[in-house]
């Protein structure tokens, strides 16, 4: 492939492009669903295409293909040139890349077991066994099972030297039933929401979950909660975690500290961000417990890789510290605006025909140091809300409401009434700034975001939150004040 | 140029017997997406790819693959029938659809607008930029253009092909504190506006500066057409699926021929001569039913796809999405029914109300009474005493919109073309009572 990938490269080095690059990806996706007993999807998708991007004369220029020959290469570069030239009628200030190190290597993402190497038998076997589980009632009208695996062959080559081929695989899975009677629905899913959890990794991550060995549990609580009461409205102690707290994460930090969008780029879109870059170092995000850290090298999460599309090593770093500001998502173009000079490495393109963008990398809030039964037990008058059913969030990333698919009271330490239709908003900072929490390791796991949505086009990208349970004083439940 | 016919040919020979279904997408586009007063963006995409559906005896399996080589088109067409020994047979699945005669669509492709060049996006934009640097306003969006095109053929007989062009121009402009934003999405570059598109964005975000603070709570609303198509294609999509439908979850279920909704609220879904023309046909090769969903307030019919519609003892209305899917077939070519108002009237007649030009983050809470909540953006107003009187900061809504379209005080007599969730035509609406749940701090 690198034989192919020269192609590009010699071209734009010949009419001297400041940087460009090349990524061919081979692709295999392949998706299982069961819904109500039938298959709702089972799908085996393989694509092959090569992007290629061009700096020149300070501009950008992209053009992509799915017909990959030497041709074919030659003229998508020329393309993406044209597009460049045309760029520069607009007198803009013109993007330059962080340095970075050429680097030559090769990386995957470790796994046990191959899930293109376990049979479609076998597989839809487990959905259809967990399936039938959760339709063991006639008020559950939608029982979905899923199961999707995606391995990504990368070959990048670059202007500046970098030569790397990756191999990453996610696999996930996921189920959920709806009860539905006399006018109210409600849902119950597992382990997460959205299609599940998802990982880094191979088959051994779906053998970890039994789907099946917990269909019975969701599917009672669905149908509990069909009768539970509204979750009462008004200022409460609330304890998130799992995949709720990992939304809460990626929506009012994570996305907050993409540095494109502080800088303005999304702002036509997906919106900008209160988390300016004037406040890097000095704002207070959240209280002093709270920690959250951005990390490509972490085992599982679904942003790590040895290197991001911008050939950037995988790093670590802090997006707050001990509850102040301290780092954004960075890629080599807009580095510079916050005096790095180099790329933290968060740059990253939703398959062959993208063009590479900040992303959110896998981003976790770290443990605190009281056991989770301990927090719960010291928690007068909260709520406990779990799995997340819907979120929405302002275009600056400050006021967010989200819903959860239950609820329990927790009054005087203690686990009480389950109700239903949880919601919950707030001001980001303030919120963040409300923790008084944090459940210690014991309790901290990974969660998958497996459709991150971001950009114009629009591209789709995955990462993990990792978290354990926290609380957050006085935060404003339901929608009436009272 | 791929030849589909020959390509589905293959695919079909090399499927021996089996029922075989080909979906060939091909697309070509480019964007330029511009902020910051400068291009920040600009790609172009040239990709095809086929999804190949195999259905033997309750059986089912599918491939997709971008590469079109016999040995691959070879290997794709092994590993689907393969996949099929490992199913038990579902004697709910239905066989491929046989052909239908198909009804022509207005005619959507422009290959002048397909394939404008960079130099014509970048030129469209540069004019803007300046207007704005002239005034300290700064300039954010995109223009795109292209086509795409779909041939959808099976082993029955059906043999369908639509081919669209587009272009759509979005512009966000910030001017100190304030914000506003215009748009239009087209087919054919003769009917974008750049000026009208750049002078409304302007005009709005220099109305925005110096946004104020209003108590949340219940006020009387103007929608502009966009923030009421995003609340109407989540009514349409989650009140009028035929899915959702059968399985109970939707307001309309078991309530045809009621008058749910205000007796100003008529919609219909319409791919073939509406102001939101599309696909003569489905992902099932089904053609595209003229669909009365709301006729002055009462839910009149759902839509359907050959699965729904046998579940509900009724034919399909040609709304499949590509199969097989868990999700629901919904409409895509909303055009609602203009009235008979203006928004300036709407203004006017009004004492006191909230005038939204956009939407953002808008999504589903509760599926039963289509409960949303989503924020205000980029040009939110109070309007006192028949005028606009100042800007506010944006707002958090939470909201039944099953209830809030039961209360249409007024229809605008002018739609616009809005991309929600399909295309939806839709005029403004200025509505009794909508739900504000808090603010924010722009």
């Amino acid at each position: 492939m690198f034989d192919l990938a020269k192609k590009a490269v010699e071209i734009a080095n010949k009419r001297k492009a400041e940087f460009a690059d090349i990524r061919i990806i081979e692709e295999r996706r392949q998706s299982l669903s069961v819904k109500n007993g039938e298959i709702a999807s089972l799908n085996d998708l393989v694509t092959l295409g090569f992007g290629v991007r061009v700096l020149y004369r300070g501009s950008w220029g992209f053009a992509s293909s799915n017909l990959l020959n030497s041709r074919s290469i030659e003229l998508c570069t020329l393309k993406a040139f044209e597009i460049a030239l045309a760029g520069t009628i607009i007198n803009g200030r013109p993007a330059r890349m962080a340095p970075e190190p050429a680097w030559q290597d090769f990386w995957q993402t470790p796994f046990i077991k191959d899930p293109f190497a376990v049979s479609v038998e076998d597989k839809l076997a487990l959905l259809f066994k967990t399936n039938a589980i959760l339709r063991k009632n006639k008020k559950i009208k939608s029982a979905v099972c899923d199961l999707n695996l995606i391995r990504e062959h990368q070959w990048h080559m670059t202007t500046d030297g970098s030569k790397i081929e990756q191999v990453l695989l996610s696999c996930g899975a996921g189920s959920s039933a709806s009860a539905i009677s006399e006018g109210e629905v409600q849902i119950r899913s597992y382990p997460s929401t959205h299609g599940g959890q998802t990982l880094s990794g191979g088959y051994e991550l779906i053998e970890t979950l039994d789907l099946a060995g917990n269909a019975e549990r969701i599917r009672e609580e669905a149908l509990a909660l069909l009768t539970a009461p509204q979750c009462p409205s008004g200022k409460k102690d609330l304890i998130i975690g799992g995949n709720q707290l990992a939304l809460q994460i990626h929506e009012s930090v994570g996305h907050a500290t993409e540095l494109d969008r502080v800088l303005g780029y999304e702002e036509s879109f997906a919106g900008s961000s209160f988390a300016t870059t004037e406040k890097l170092g000095k704002f207070r995000y959240g209280s002093p417990l709270v920690n959250l850290v951005a990390d490509a090298t972490l085992p599982g999460g679904l942003a790590t890789a040895g290197y991001d599309d911008d050939a950037v090593k995988a790093q670590r770093w802090h997006i707050v510290k001990n509850g102040v500001l301290t780092g954004y998502m960075t890629n080599r173009e807009f580095a510079h605006a916050i005096g790095a000079r180099r790329s933290c490495g968060s740059c990253r393109a939703d398959g062959f025909s993208n063009i590479p963008i900040t992303r959110i990398c896998n981003l976790s809030l770290m443990p605190g140091d009281i056991p989770y039964e301990e927090l719960i037990a010291s928690t007068k008058d909260g709520i406990l809300m779990e799995n997340n059913k819907s979120w929405s969030i302002d275009q600056k990333r400050l006021n967010f409401q989200f819903g959860c698919e239950l609820g329990w009271l927790v009054k005087n330490g203690k686990k009480t009434t389950l109700v239903k239709n949880p919601t919950y908003q707030g001001i980001t900072p303030e919120f963040w700034n409300s923790c008084d929490a944090i459940s210690d390791e014991n309790s901290w796991r990974l969660y998958g975001v497996a459709n991150c949505g971001k950009g114009q086009p629009g591209q789709t990208a995955m990462m993990c939150h990792g978290n354990s349970p926290a609380r957050f004083r006085k935060v404003k439940i339901g929608v009436k004040d009272n | 140029m791929i030849k589909t016919e020959n390509i589905c040919e293959r695919i079909f020979a090399l499927a021996k017997g089996v029922q075989t279904e080909a979906f060939i997408e091909h697309s070509s586009g480019a964007l330029t997406r511009f902020a910051d007063n400068e291009i920040s963006q600009n790609v172009y995409n040239d990709i095809s790819s086929v999804s190949i559906r195999f259905v033997d005896a309750g059986k089912t399996s599918k491939v997709t693959l971008n590469q079109f080589d016999l040995p691959a088109i070879e290997r794709a067409v092994k590993s689907g029938l393969e996949t099929l020994k490992w199913q038990k047979k579902d004697k709910n699945l239905l066989p491929l659809a046989g052909p239908k005669q198909l009804a022509s669509s207005r005619n959507v492709f422009s290959k002048e607008t397909a394939e404008l060049p960079p130099l014509y996006r970048a030129g469209k934009i540069n004019a803007l930029i300046k207007a704005c640097k002239k005034t300290r306003q700064i300039a954010f969006g995109t223009l795109e253009n292209g086509l795409t095109s779909y041939t959808l053929a099976n082993s029955r007989g059906v043999f369908a092909r639509h081919r669209e062009s587009y272009i759509s121009y979005s512009v966000t402009v910030r001017d100190r504190d304030g914000f506003g934003w215009a748009e239009t999405p087209a087919s054919n570059s003769d009917d974008i506006d750049f000026e009208a598109v750049n002078r409304t964005a302007r005009l709005k975000a220099a109305m925005s500066r110096n946004p104020r603070d209003i108590k949340p709570g219940l006020y009387p609303v103007i929608l502009e057409p966009a923030a009421a198509a995003d609340l109407l294609s989540y009514l349409c999509v989650f009140g009028f699926g035929g899915q959702f439908y059968n399985e109970g979850s939707s307001f309309v279920s078991g309530n045809l021929g009621k008058t749910l909704l205000s007796p100003r609220l008529s919609i219909e879904d319409n791919a073939l001569d509406g102001p939101a023309p599309g696909m003569p046909f489905d992902f099932e090769g089904q053609p595209r039913s003229r669909v009365l969903l709301v006729e002055k307030g009462t839910v009149k019919a759902v839509v359907h796809d050959r699965k729904t519609a046998a579940a509900a003892k009724t034919v399909s209305t040609g709304h499949s999405l590509p199969q097989p899917n868990g999700f629901t077939p919904f409409p895509l070519n909303i055009s609602v029914r203009t009235g008979e108002s203006s928004i300036e009237e709407m203004i006017k007649t009004s004492q006191k109300a909230v005038l939204i030009t956009q939407l953002h983050y808008t999504n589903l809470l509760r599926p039963p009474d289509v409960e949303m909540t989503g924020m205000t953006r980029n040009g939110t107003f109070l309007v006192e005493n028949g005028k606009i009187s100042k800007p506010l900061k944006n707002l958090r809504f939470t909201q039944s919109m099953v209830k809030a379209f039961r209360e249409v005080e007024a229809v605008g007599r002018k739609a616009e073309l809005c991309q929600v969730w399909g295309k939806l035509s839709c005029p403004a609406f200025k509505l009794k009572a909508f739900n504000f749940s808090s603010a924010t701090k722009f």
